[in-house]
């Protein structure tokens, strides 16, 4: 039995290929740009815990994100906390964002950083820091071609490679501390402190110290992704996945209302003899929707296919950028993909089944 | 308890269609009564604008009229919903168009089987296909696109298409309209022998004397009325009056 809704798609392949192709770039959008924060985000947290530690200290009601890019913290405070029983490290990080590659660069003093378990491992050069050198990931060298000794630019000034560390750790950049301080006019001041407990069994203990101690303080777990993640508010980031979807699924919407209202209206003729051969009301409008609804289904599998083909571009372009293509996020875009091509749909299908027989049948 | 003569299958009394643009009314019909028994070939002629079209048009229930009754098979088609003519359509009603108004996406076979799923209410029942396309000698055509088809091939679909379902009515309008002489003859030799080896009730519309005359009554109209009485013309069949 031939079908009345791939023979019309067939009937008209360029638009055919357009429709589905705007669909697809709907759910590329979602896909893509979802991958991408999404990913930036795991990584980031996954580095974070990465490092070992099992708290973090920052300014009391500041996102894990955001109290990076300001320095409050005075680095004394580190002694103190250091002072509280059960706490083996603190290591102070004071950290600046590089807008140039949309990166953290961690000023850090190497000799306490590297005694929490998540430190530095160097593949090649050095592990000492001192005035304008730099430790960079393997990643991030690859993506610039850097070696030892090579000069690289950061935060505008020349700095020297003095060694490349194994990629996973927290950042991509480290420079010393002192340096950074520097350069950012935060003399002794750090954004967050890491703390390592000197045994897994004194964790709670210690956590319920350091909250007694410093109440004016945020101290936040750090021992997996989960945890840190709710410790940790993300302004905006709701409101901007939420944009993303809207976006998308509004492309799926117009694209296939657009489509469908040209194609009832081009097809008038046809929905006259399908009346005349008795069609109801709802075999119309289901066609319509049937037609919409198989072009979403191509425009999510092209859009799959797509996403996937660039997130190996994107990642292999830039080494340095994670792109998080999860099946729930890919589920996820093919719903959306589909109620908004049916929701795009419906107007088109209601207004062919309204269409009188008589005049669609006179319509040239 | 049917009577023993024919069955009245189509009625109309008093059937008017007003046409209303602005302030501007075009009578297209005018107090039509008309009485078509089943088995009977009744051509509907007259020159263009007469209303032929709209009473066809409302025979087969496509549109509602100003005024007067249609009984289709007894059914009262003006008491009806637009769904519910739409379902007497779908059972008791069969097309063939001047234009033939074949479905361009679909082969021969799939615009034959569309007719069937929409009766079928999408249940395909290839139940009388292969008679039916045997009788119209398109059995080796079937799976050709109406534009690989010629004018006459495309007819003969049509007529499957409307035949497929076995529609107790065949409403054709102008079906030898753009077709040369001897696709004319064919088509019209086809319905004839559909209504005298089958008992198909046919309505046809022509403006043509020549094809007109293939029918067995004639009902002449002019301005939107019926000129005269049904003028018999071989055949004579028993009649009982419409309820």
């Amino acid at each position: 039995m031939e079908n009345l809704v791939t023979a019309n798609l067939r009937a008209r392949p360029t638009r055919t290929g357009i429709s589905i192709l705007a669909v697809a770039l709907g759910v590329i959008l979602m896909l893509v740009i979802g991958g991408i924060t999404q990913g930036t985000l795991s990584d980031y947290l996954d580095r974070t815990v990465a490092v070992g530690a099992d708290f973090i200290l920052k300014p009391s009601d500041s996102s894990i994100l955001y109290a990076f890019t300001s320095a409050t913290l005075p680095v004394k405070l580190a002694q103190k906390v250091g002072e509280v029983p059960g706490v083996s490290v603190v290591a102070p990080v004071l950290s600046i964002f590089r807008a140039s590659d949309f990166g953290l660069v961690f000023g850090i003093d190497p000799e306490t950083y590297n005694r929490l378990p998540g430190r530095l491992r160097i593949v090649a050069g050095r592990e000492s820091l001192e005035g304008f050198e730099t430790i960079v990931d393997e990643l991030y060298a690859k993506a610039r071609g850097l070696s030892p000794g090579m000069h690289v630019r950061i935060l505008d000034h020349d700095f020297t490679v003095s060694g490349i560390c194994r990629s996973g750790a927290v950042v991509r950049v480290f420079v010393p501390l002192s340096t950074l301080q520097e350069l950012s006019g935060s003399p002794d001041k750090a954004t967050v402190m890491f703390i390592k407990a000197g045994n897994a069994a004194e964790v709670p203990r210690v956590f319920d110290e350091l909250h007694a101690r410093f109440p004016g303080y945020s101290i936040v777990r750090t021992s997996d992704p989960s945890l840190l993640l709710a410790d940790t508010p993300m302004p905006g980031l709701k409101e901007f996945r939420f944009t993303v979807i809207l976006v998308s699924m509004l492309l799926s919407f117009m694209v296939i209302l657009l489509a469908m209202y040209t194609t009832i209206f081009e097809r008038t003729r046809e929905i006259g003899i399908l009346k005349s051969l008795g069609a109801s009301r709802a075999f119309i409008v289901g066609l319509v929707l049937k037609e919409s609804a198989m072009i979403c289904c191509l425009g999510v599998v092209v859009g799959i296919g797509l996403s996937l083909i660039l997130r190996e571009a994107i990642v292999s372009t830039f080494p340095t950028l994670q792109v998080k293509l999860s099946f729930e996020q890919m589920v996820t875009s093919c719903l959306l993909g589909l109620v908004g091509g049916i929701l795009g749909a419906l107007y088109p299908a209601y207004k062919a089944s309204k269409m009188d027989p008589v005049t669609a049948l006179s319509y040239e | 308890m049917e009577s023993p003569g024919r069955r009245c299958i189509i009625e109309t009394r008093n059937l008017s269609m007003v046409y209303r643009t602005g302030a501007v009314e075009v009578h297209a019909l005018r107090d039509v009564n008309l009485e078509i028994h089943e088995g009977e070939f009744v051509a509907v002629m007259g020159p263009s604008g007469c209303g032929k079209s709209t009473l066809l048009h409302l025979l087969g229930g496509l549109q509602k009229p100003t005024g007067g009754r249609i009984f289709i098979d007894r059914i009262d088609l003006t008491s009806l919903s637009d769904a519910e003519r739409t379902a007497v359509r779908r059972r008791k009603v069969g097309f063939i168009f001047q234009r033939f108004n074949l479905l361009p996406t679909l082969t021969a076979r799939g615009n034959i089987e569309l007719a069937r799923r929409i009766h079928g209410n999408g249940h395909l029942n290839a139940y009388g296909m292969e008679e039916i396309v045997q009788m119209l000698g398109i059995k080796d055509r079937l799976g050709f696109k109406p534009s690989e088809l010629s004018g006459g091939e495309q007819q003969r679909v049509a007529i499957a298409r409307a035949l497929i379902n076995q529609p107790s009515i065949l409403l054709a309008d102008e079906p030898t309209g753009n077709l040369d002489s001897a696709n004319s003859m064919q088509v019209l030799g086809i319905l004839r022998e559909l209504n005298e080896r089958l008992g198909q009730t046919i309505v046809m519309i022509t403006h043509d004397a020549e094809a007109a005359s293939t029918a067995r009554r004639i009902v002449h109209m002019r301005d939107g009325r019926i000129l005269e009485p049904p003028r018999q013309l071989s055949f004579e069949p028993r009649m009982e009056r419409c309820p």
